[in-house]
């Protein structure tokens, strides 16, 4: 944790996240990628277009997200707590809209969007929560749920105890 | 490229029936048993009984749309309707038969029957390309579409196991119900591959229903899940931690 002035720094709890990335980038290279171009002859054109654009998109997409994994944090100031990843992801969530604050296991979903083992971001589907806008390094286990009057944020502070206590401290204020 | 395929699949596949079953090791060796049978289905009996009804009907082979009717539906049910029928058959194994015992378990117990199937039928697959000529000869990174298409049919396998199981867990009905629902899924699956083979549809769109069947099978798979979490009473709060509430005026 790191503090500059009122505004507190959090980091994520460590987990292999940045590694689940970067095995999926490339295994998306000879999943659909490579076949397509095999097979470039006998597909149409539109599809082969389709087939290679998703590829890359999906293996520059996880390469720039392992890329920013260190970036991930949460800050908190006297008003509001910010979730952070990069240039990609900055969730303001204003400390008095807070409802109720968790920590639970939460269920898994192949149809979750960007949800691996130690990796949770966006908006991702959750039976039984509803959708959560994660930003967190678990995709199921341990998650701390954060409920506001508009919506429901996932997230995984290392130091979980120091992050509540400082929460609390700012709601009673 | 088919060990490769093999063993990543079985990680993958096992790997996720052991997280979402909440890490239990117990269904893991259900991936054995399911090998030898893929292997007497595809070896032995389907290709056997194919030719022997072929030759009593005179029917020539490679045909294509000029292949009766009644022939083609009969090779199209022949893999669902057989492959359906074995894959259940490691359940006469007392040990496996035993796991049934837990309400969730049938589903867990399909899975890894269906995905054990999946492995034999790829290390079938893989051997019969291998015997081809014009095959042998290429080098093992030209087989990746292989992989992909073998990576997603062991789940399929799977899920269409898991719909027969969960039958033979309750009643005599819902078994059959169950052997039906796990046929007519595997036959929907074979539908694009058929069509392209009698030249109905382009060998390409094959990869299209594919994608589609995978879909279909992985919303069921999910309905199976939630269905299966109820049934045991699972909560999914259990465990949970409330730190702060906010009271409400």
């Amino acid at each position: 944790m790191g503090s500059t002035g009122t505004l507190l720094t959090f980091k994520p709890r460590p987990s292999h996240g940045r590694i689940c990335l970067v095995a999926i980038s490339f295994l998306t290279l000879p999943l659909t990628i490579v076949p397509a171009i095999q097979s470039a002859e006998q597909i149409p054109l539109l599809m082969l277009v389709v087939i290679v654009g998703l590829g890359v998109a999906i293996i520059i997409s996880g390469l720039a997200l392992a890329l920013w994994f260190p970036t991930m944090r949460y800050e908190l100031d006297d008003q509001t707590l910010t979730l952070h990843y990069g240039p990609v992801l900055s969730y303001r969530i204003v400390l008095s809209t807070i409802r109720r604050i968790r920590r639970r296991n939460l269920s898994l979903s192949i149809w979750s969007s960007i949800r691996f083992p130690g990796i949770a971001l966006f908006t991702v589907p959750c039976s039984n929560v509803g959708n959560l806008i994660m930003c967190a390094t678990a995709a199921a286990n341990g998650v701390l749920l954060i409920e506001t009057d508009h919506a429901t944020y996932g997230l995984t502070p290392t130091d979980e105890e120091e992050f509540i206590a400082a929460i609390k401290a700012r709601l009673k204020r | 490229m088919a060990v490769v395929t093999l063993i990543a699949s079985a990680v993958t596949w096992g790997g996720m029936v052991y997280l979402l079953s909440g890490r239990l090791k117990c269904y893991l060796w259900l991936l054995l048993p399911g090998v030898p049978f893929s292997l007497v289905v595809n070896a032995g009996i389907k290709t056997s009984l194919a030719i022997l009804v072929g030759q009593i009907a005179n029917i020539l082979p490679h045909q294509g749309l000029r292949t009766p009717g009644w022939f083609v539906l009969f090779l199209f049910m022949l893999s669902p309707v057989l492959e359906e029928g074995m894959k259940v058959v490691p359940l006469l194994l007392p040990r496996a038969w035993r796991l049934l015992i837990k309400p969730a378990a049938a589903l867990w117990v399909g899975i890894m029957l269906g995905v054990g199937f999946g492995l034999g039928e790829a290390a079938y697959i893989a051997y019969s390309v291998a015997q081809l000529p014009e095959y042998s000869r290429l080098p093992w990174y030209a087989f990746t579409g292989y992989a992909g298409e073998r990576w997603i049919t062991f789940f399929m396998h799977g899920v269409m196991t898991a719909v027969f199981v969960i039958g033979l867990q309750r009643t005599k009905l819902a078994a059959l119900a169950g052997y039906f629902g796990a046929t007519g899924l595997h036959a929907l699956v074979n539908a694009g591959p058929m069509l392209a083979r009698v030249g109905i549809i382009p060998t390409w769109a094959t990869s299209v229903c594919v994608v589609g069947a995978f879909t279909l099978t992985a919303y069921i798979f999910e309905r199976l899940r939630h269905q299966a979490a109820r049934g045991a009473g699972i909560s999914e709060a259990a465990g949970e931690i409330l730190y702060f509430e906010r009271r409400t005026k």
